[in-house]
């Protein structure tokens, strides 16, 4: 597989009377994989769109390289191939389900009304395709917006907060639709605050924070390092205290000793200790490291990071 | 062009629903049909008084009209995003540009021809005319269609890199300007106390800004003693300065909007 999305040193720099210069997105190497769910993470303001318009050719980087299916970005012929829905999409209120599927085909120069109605089926919109946009739920207007950026049957699809101000029902519908972008071999580049969605659903994920990227790589592997909670009743505070010595976190109250400690720790040796000490071992919960912890630590680490730079 | 085209008749399709649009023009077809009876008021005869009047409100609500049309066409799009998608697709930003342009056009047409529909259709009811200045008044409309045409122009220009509300001002400024320009250089021209210098700026500033009172001939339909000389020269005359300052203002818009961050 070769990369659908790959830049090097992309920077986006404004220019503020208050602030000076800020480099919005600042050095990005980015590498997708086609064929691939990647998340791009950050908190508001981290320069996420910015980067998406720039994949797009709608702004010019400031310096940089970036290249979307193998051309430079901005280049005509990838926008035939490639699609993006916005966040909060607004779609003229006018126009009927099936109108703005003509709209938008028609500026690709596809005139298919069967295609625009297989697309409406497939959103689930066949039904109320005679209806208004301005009589569409937000979660109508979110499948509307995917089916127009289905019109081109798109390599790579960029979606900017596809689950954004949506229900949970409409949440699991848009879900199953990008799982099966990723089944017809399509490759999508998700933008989100939604980090569970993004867990669910993503192979691999970028979290950017102030215009730099902290994190890349495939999820397992961000996600390794996990904790074990360990409980055992009846040991003694003798050997609490021996615990005390591992790397872990350790409460012993009234003969029961919590242990929470890293998941590549000593977790068998433990147990047999507390066997041999007599105790009984009450559970032995893994808890996976998740996206959200991942993202805080991260993001908090940067922020640390930045302040110390600053002082 | 396919492409210009669908973004145009979308530009339509949103015009002609645009709430403060159709009050202007409602607004402009009610004051154009309460002329027939104002003209017992003025001293002048009722014919001259209601061509006049009606030239006037037909001129003024079209303005008004290609103004609002147009500086939040491209604001608008930018603000609701619906840029960014229509963008994504194989569109350029010149495509863009001169298909929200040929959709004001279009509206700007409809509404203008609505209301000169009613105009002529209220002076055959009120007045009587001989067919040929029924004529007339269809050849001013046309004209004033083409001096809506280069005042939106002038707004799509503008909205490239101002705010709405800036534009609004600069815009309506512009026309006004325009709309004077022939007498102010006639009289300071004809002013023998006038200093070259004032000459050369009057002839300066006539030539650059867009020349808005080219396109009223109302005179000549109101008085029968005056007339155009060579009809035919002046109006293509007239037509092709337009067409030219059009095209001008519309590739210097895009130059800017290619340039432009959205």
């Amino acid at each position: 597989m070769g990369a659908a999305i790959e830049t090097r040193k992309l920077t986006k720099t404004y220019k503020s009377r208050a602030l000076g210069k800020i480099n919005v997105v600042d050095h990005l190497d980015l590498e997708v994989e086609e064929g691939e769910i990647f998340g791009f993470l950050g908190p508001n303001g981290a320069g996420k769109t910015t980067t998406i318009k720039m994949l797009l050719g709608i702004i010019y980087p400031t310096s940089g390289e970036g290249y979307v299916l193998g051309k430079e970005i901005g280049d005509m012929d990838v926008h035939k191939i490639i699609s993006y829905l916005p966040e909060r999409p607004y779609y003229y209120e006018h126009m009927t389900g099936m109108e703005i599927l003509k709209f938008y085909g028609s500026l690709f120069g596809i005139n298919d009304r069967e295609k625009f109605q297989a697309l409406l089926e497939k959103v689930n919109l066949a039904a109320d395709a005679s209806k208004t946009i301005s009589q569409y739920s937000k979660g109508m207007q979110q499948r509307i917006g995917l089916a127009q950026s289905l019109l081109n049957d798109p390599k790579l699809l960029f979606l900017d907060e596809p689950t954004g101000g949506l229900d949970p029902i409409a949440h699991t519908e848009i879900r199953d639709l990008i799982l099966q972008f990723r089944d017809e071999g399509r490759t999508v580049f998700i933008s989100s605050h939604e980090l569970s969605e993004v867990e669910r659903i993503c192979d691999r994920v970028a979290i950017i924070n102030k215009g730099i990227i902290e994190r890349q790589g495939r999820l397992d592997d961000l996600l390794r390092g996990g904790r074990i909670e360990i409980i055992a009743d009846g040991v003694n505070q003798a050997f609490s205290d021996s615990v005390r010595g591992l790397d872990a976190t350790v409460s012993f109250h009234g003969g029961r000793l919590i242990v929470d400690m890293p998941e590549e720790g000593d977790v068998n040796g433990l147990i047999d200790g507390v066997r041999t000490a007599k105790g009984n071992v009450v559970s032995v919960i893994p808890r996976r490291r998740r996206l959200e912890d991942l993202f805080i630590e991260t993001v908090s680490s940067a922020k640390g990071k930045h302040d110390g730079e600053a002082a | 062009m396919g492409a210009i085209l669908s973004i145009a008749s979308t530009t339509v399709g949103e015009a002609i629903r645009r709430r403060v649009l159709l009050i202007i023009l409602m607004i402009g077809v009610l004051l154009l049909s309460i002329i027939p009876s104002l003209g017992v008021l003025s001293a002048r005869s009722e014919t001259s008084t209601m061509i006049g009047t009606m030239f006037a409100v037909l001129r003024g609500t079209s303005a008004l009209i290609a103004i609002v049309l147009t500086v939040y066409m491209i604001p608008n799009e930018i603000e609701r995003r619906t840029i960014y998608t229509i963008l994504s697709k194989p569109v350029q930003r010149w495509q863009f540009l001169i298909g929200k342009y040929m959709g004001a056009v279009f509206s700007l047409g409809l509404m203008i021809l609505l209301m000169s529909i009613v105009m002529i259709i209220l002076f055959q009811i009120f007045q009587r005319p001989e067919p040929g200045k029924l004529l007339e008044l269809a050849r001013q409309s046309v004209l004033y269609f083409i001096e809506m045409c280069l005042l939106a122009a002038v707004a799509i220009f503008f909205s490239t890199f101002v705010t709405p509300l800036v534009n609004f001002f600069l815009s309506i400024g512009m026309w006004l300007v325009g709309t004077v320009l022939n007498p102010l250089y006639d009289s300071i021209q004809s002013n023998q106390g006038a200093s070259p210098a004032m000459q050369m700026v009057a002839k300066f500033v006539t030539s650059i800004l867009p020349n808005f009172a080219n396109y009223d001939v109302k005179n000549p339909i109101i008085n029968p003693g005056q007339q155009i000389q060579n009809e035919t020269t002046y109006y293509l005359g007239t037509a092709g300065y337009g067409i030219l300052y059009i095209s001008i203002l519309i590739i210097a818009g895009i130059i800017i909007f290619d340039r432009r961050e959205v």
